[in-house]
């Protein structure tokens, strides 16, 4: 029936069969799901398009009667709202970068170089990973601040410079480039670093890439470390700019600027994963499973 | 004579070809521990270190009036482990990771069994909706549960008079607010979970599915005794991380509930001992360590009680 056109078997060649009402069900149903567990995005979304008369009509709708972007200009005023995007914009660039080029050194290092204690080395890396950031973080700060550094970018940085994960991650994809290429390289006269520069890394764009994908998402959703290490307005990060602001703004129930703010604030991450979609899902599904 | 030179020249040769090899072979191991060095003098500082003083301040407390602090032995652990509250906050601790982890493990199978479904069009696309909550961060998932929950004009509440119920006021019930945490909670890991799940799906061969279809297997047998089975090293692995994670959800809680009582878990009590009104950092990191031990004691249960069970190919 569902074939009548097509007399080969339809389940061997799945881009060749015709649409089924099976196939129409599963739209819909995947339509319907994948709304409703993007529902806070797109409710966030519209409502900071809202007028403030809008936000509390009852029922809710979600789309706006009329669209403003006064929500916006409030959000970026009223508070130093732009301040604390650059303050999140310069934490997550020095932690992002630092990691990529200490992991590679390092992932480098276990995977190609060879020296006395290579394995104990990593392994110690490794074990830091047991180790949850709860135990830490007190100690940490009280040793942060006594350096002076407390709301100041160093302080917000400095425990995140390295990632034990990005080590690990960059070694498991380093390890699978022929060594045939290292030992050609070293007849050439190459230096490691020079293997590292021109061979390694051209080659590695896409772990690296992949890492740094992560390493931004969890630097730029901080929120326990810049919590407590800054406690100068001016130095808050956007995630916790905007849970104050959030507290500020409840009092005027302003939700229209809060909800701005919170666009704001997952806006980056947002676009990144448009971006690099594939490449995040890829590096989860691998070094989740076959790490 | 001659014989004599040629041996001696080869020796000669032999050993400073020895020489340049020893020389090179320290100067790669030097090389390497240049490039180690960086990332493990951060983790000796931020990690390592940590752990050991960690523990020392946790056999210290701060004498009232003043700021002295004074050895106390176990003390602070002695206090916690027959203190009433905290037997609380351990208490929400468990309810916490019992409510989120087989609902957000259940939640990613049943999508990832949905997205695994061989359509020809637009499966980007719902993907795309279905692991957006990644991209959140726990602040702004608190900013858009509270607007949710609104209790007067939220979306949640609206939707549920759909179906005739008269939604609670969910963040400043004491029964509902550690479940409105919790369901934000699902939902910003919902994205991650569906996404390993989906792996795991993938990976299952295609055959097992045609033989039971010959045996007249129907839809829910077949994820019954193929899919739920050999899925379960990926069932293991998700259960052991968000059994991690779930102990220590921080952002939602301080966002939606500022850690009122009914949602006061280990992680959110340790700062608030160490961080609001006068800092117990003693109290504080005896919490810590009785944190990081639940998490050690627990994954080790679950592998070497669950582990046992998963199957392997």
């Amino acid at each position: 029936m569902i074939d009548s056109q097509n007399p080969q078997p339809a389940r061997t060649e799945v881009t060749k069969r015709s649409i089924s009402p099976t196939d129409i069900g599963m739209h819909v149903t995947l339509l319907l799901i994948g709304l409703i567990i993007s529902a806070p995005i797109w409710i966030a979304v519209f409502s900071s398009f809202k007028l403030p008369s809008d936000m509390i009509n009852y029922p809710p709708t979600l789309f706006p009667e009329v669209w403003t972007f006064e929500n916006y200009t409030t959000a970026w005023s009223s508070q130093p709202l732009f301040r604390y995007f650059i303050n999140s914009v310069i934490q997550t660039s020095i932690i992002v970068v630092s990691q990529i080029i200490l992991s590679i050194l390092a992932a480098y290092a276990f995977a190609i170089l060879e020296f006395p204690g290579r394995n104990l080395l990593f392994y110690l890396i490794l074990g830091s990973l047991m180790v949850p950031f709860q135990l830490t973080f007190i100690p940490n700060f009280v040793m942060v601040s006594q350096w002076g550094l407390a709301n100041t970018y160093a302080g917000l940085t400095i425990p995140f410079l390295a990632s034990a994960f990005g080590v690990f991650m960059l070694r498991q994809f380093f390890m699978t480039l022929p060594s045939e290429l290292y030992d050609a390289a070293k007849v050439d006269g190459a230096t490691s670093l020079r293997y590292l520069w021109s061979v390694v890394i051209p080659l590695s764009k896409g772990s690296i890439s992949a890492f740094g994908t992560f390493a931004f998402l969890s630097a730029w959703s901080q929120y326990l470390w810049p919590l407590v290490i800054t406690n100068d307005t001016n130095m808050r990060t956007i995630q916790i700019g905007i849970r104050f602001f959030l507290f500020d703004q409840e009092r005027g129930a302003d939700w229209g600027a809060i909800m701005a703010g919170a666009v704001i604030a997952l806006l980056p991450t947002l676009i990144l994963f448009l971006v690099a979609q594939q490449q995040l899902v890829k590096g989860i599904a691998s070094t989740g499973l076959k790490g | 004579m001659q014989q004599v030179n040629q041996v001696n020249t080869e020796k000669k040769k032999r050993s400073s070809l020895a020489d340049r090899f020893t020389r090179k072979k320290i100067l790669s191991a030097l090389e390497g521990y240049a490039y180690v060095a960086p990332t493990l003098i951060v983790l000796t500082i931020f990690v390592f270190i940590p752990i050991i003083t960690s523990f020392q301040i946790s056999l210290t407390r701060v004498a009232p009036f003043g700021n002295a602090t004074r050895f106390v032995g176990m003390e602070n652990y002695t206090n916690l482990l027959t203190s009433e509250n905290y037997y609380h906050v351990i208490r929400t601790t468990f309810l916490f990771a019992l409510g989120t982890v087989p609902t957000g493990i259940i939640l990613s199978v049943f999508l990832a069994i949905l997205l695994s479904y061989p359509i020809r069009h637009l499966s980007w696309f719902y993907r795309l909706l279905i692991f957006v909550p990644i991209v959140m961060s726990s602040a702004v998932t608190g900013v858009l549960f509270r607007w949710i929950y609104h209790p007067v004009v939220g979306y949640l509440n609206y939707a549920l008079t759909w179906f005739g119920i008269d939604g609670p006021n969910w963040l400043n019930d004491a029964d509902w607010a550690l479940i409105s945490v919790m369901i934000a909670v699902v939902w910003r890991q919902l994205g991650f979970n569906t996404i390993i799940a989906l792996a795991g799906v993938q990976n299952i061969d295609e055959v097992y599915y045609e033989a039971a279809k010959v045996d007249g297997a129907n839809l829910w047998e077949r994820i019954r005794h193929i899919t739920i089975p050999l899925l379960s090293p990926t069932l293991f692995f998700l259960m052991v991380i968000n059994v991690i994670n779930g102990l220590q959800v921080f952002g939602e809680i301080d966002v939606l509930t500022v850690g009122s009582r009914p949602t006061r878990t280990m992680l959110y009590n340790i700062y608030f001992d160490a961080f609001k009104g006068t800092p117990l950092r003693g109290i504080a990191s005896a919490q810590a360590y009785l944190l990081f031990i639940l998490i050690l004691v627990l994954s080790f249960i679950q592998f070497r009680y669950v582990g046992k069970k998963v199957h392997y190919k």
